[in-house]
């Protein structure tokens, strides 16, 4: 399948204290095909943020650069739609209103704007909310919203910060399941953050495993489990064993990374 | 009573949270207004019980009913609706002034630093100074009509909008503003549509909270010259030893601020819809 975004040898270094710079990703070369699923994974502190802040053009990296469809990504990029781990919807807008944003700021007129935003706002399942404000939704529905705001605005690629990250377990489960329907409808290119393994495993066609500090590409691991799929997934062997082999690689990592932060007691 | 005494016998077999909840909320208003009235209440007793008894002189403290009588008194004759009336125009058109100056500045200075740069000097040195330091200037330049009213309430509040509003359209989540960006948003869009919107509950705080401001200026302002007004009032009673109408003035300023608050959160309600459920 035909790359769309490319990280090309790419670099981050954060300037830090007396001339000393966190260095946060170091060299990652990436290509994410169109329409796959693509999960980063990594401990917490790993440069993932980064690294998807940096394929959204929301910051530069240091060296290297990012191509979307072979062209460099060198400001704010709205062909690259982000869902915001803490949601980020305007509270002062309707359900309705933050889904209708991208298309109105693309100058979509309202009836049209209002139709489309329709057929996102029942694709997430928040028909008879749409004139609800954010803060009167609980989380999961707040960040069904997000999605529904993203997917209406049509990017070319939709970058995932740990999205369901501040749900309850249950929620989170749900929402997967939904994730997994909406892409295996949409086929929409979807780089997705993560630490959690099994987040990792149902969801992603493929699982880019992160090194620690600073961010590497550790491993490409092909994700086989088949599809459609459905959360109910983790009960097979088949499922067992491929985490088994994911986790190998991550365990190293975690340990290096608890490591690293436990203070020096030289 | 009955009702509603049989409805929760009815409900017994629910869960005792479910019950106590939305009972304690049920009284909860009532009891609160009860005491309010109360404390009241007892103030006022214990005022009338001080006139009444003597223990305190009436030269220094007149009895709530000569208050009460001068306050029938001044309404009847519409004079106190003149001095409320007054008073008002001139706070309102100090303040509109003020706020047509400074919510666009505040903005301006919070968006782009330059702006903030050339301002903030004057900020600081304008702040420290007590709106009736401007009188004996303001008199000077403008004399003692409308317009030297106007000019102390405007001087004693909008460096209070401005910095509440420049906090507020500093405060606005940069996750939005990145979000809305992400989203196709143009320069001018964002300002449109995040940081107004998201400015707006900050700057309308600023603005009642000034208000109150704009009320003590106008009368300290009335109190120092001039012909009508509530702080005029207060003043001649005072220079005539008319101790209950030096009292009726000073309630009178408390309650047509009251209403002023009123009708400001009114306004609130009306711009914020979505923070209605939120305030109840």
């Amino acid at each position: 399948m035909a790359t769309i975004l490319t990280a090309d040898h790419v670099t981050k270094e954060f300037p830090g204290a007396r001339g000393r710079g966190l260095l946060a990703v170091r060299d990652v070369c990436l290509d994410v095909a169109e329409s796959e699923f693509l999960c980063l994974l990594g401990a917490s502190g790993c440069g993932k943020t980064t690294l998807l802040n940096i394929f959204a053009g929301f910051i530069q990296p240091s060296a290297g650069r990012v191509l979307l469809q072979g062209k460099p990504i060198t400001g704010i990029e709205p062909r690259c739609g982000m869902v915001f781990q803490s949601y980020a919807l305007f509270p002062w807008k309707t359900v309705r209103g933050n889904v209708e944003f991208g298309l109105k700021m693309k100058g979509v007129p309202p009836a049209e704007r209002r139709q489309i935003a329709d057929r996102f706002i029942d694709m997430v399942k928040l028909r008879g909310f749409e004139d609800r404000y954010p803060t009167e939704l609980s989380g999961g529905m707040q960040q069904r919203v997000t999605l529904a705001r993203i997917l209406a605005a049509d990017p070319e690629v939709l970058l995932m910060d740990e999205p369901f990250a501040a749900l309850d377990a249950m929620t989170r489960q749900v929402m997967q399941e939904e994730l997994l329907r909406i892409h295996e409808q949409s086929r929409k290119t979807t780089v997705f953050i993560t630490h959690n393994i099994d987040e990792a495993l149902i969801l992603a066609d493929r699982i880019v495993v992160l090194s620690a500090r600073p961010g590497r590409v550790k491993a490409i691991v092909e994700n086989d489990l088949p599809r459609p799929r459905h959360v109910a997934i983790q009960l097979t062997p088949q499922y067992s064993a491929f985490k088994a082999k994911v986790w190998q690689y991550v365990e190293e990592e975690v340990q290096k990374h608890v490591e690293a932060d436990r203070p020096s007691t030289a | 009573m009955t009702t509603t005494n049989e409805r929760s016998r009815e409900f017994s077999t629910v869960s005792v949270e479910t019950q106590l909840v939305p009972r304690q909320r049920r009284f909860h208003v009532p009891v609160a207004l009860v005491l309010k009235v109360l404390s009241v209440l007892a103030f006022l007793a214990l005022w009338s019980a001080a006139t009444e008894f003597g223990w305190v002189s009436p030269i220094f403290l007149p009895s709530p009913a000569s208050v009460a009588s001068q306050a029938g008194k001044l309404m009847s004759t519409g004079d106190l609706w003149a001095s409320v009336l007054a008073s008002s125009r001139r706070v309102f058109l100090g303040f509109a002034l003020a706020g047509a100056v400074a919510v666009p500045l505040g903005i301006v200075m919070g968006v782009w630093w330059p702006a903030k740069a050339i301002v903030d000097p004057f900020i600081s040195l304008l702040r420290p100074l007590p709106s009736i330091t401007w009188i004996p200037l303001s008199i000077l330049w403008l004399g003692i009509g409308e317009s030297q009213k106007t000019a102390i309430v405007f001087m004693g509040s909008w460096i209070y909008i401005l910095l509440y509003t420049l906090e507020s359209t500093k405060r606005v989540d940069p996750i939005l503003i990145r979000a809305a960006r992400n989203l196709g948003a143009s320069d001018l869009a964002i300002m449109r549509e995040v940081i107004l919107p998201g400015a707006l509950p900050g700057i309308l705080a600023g603005l009642k909270v000034t208000m109150a401001i704009s009320w003590s200026c106008v009368i300290s302002a009335e109190m120092v010259a001039a012909q009508n007004g509530l702080g005029a009032l207060i003043w001649f009673a005072k220079d005539w030893g008319n101790l209950p109408l030096v009292l009726v003035g000073m309630v009178g300023i408390s309650l047509t601020v009251l209403v002023a608050d009123a009708l400001a959160e009114r306004i609130e309600w009306l711009l914020l819809p979505w923070e209605r459920h939120r305030r109840g």
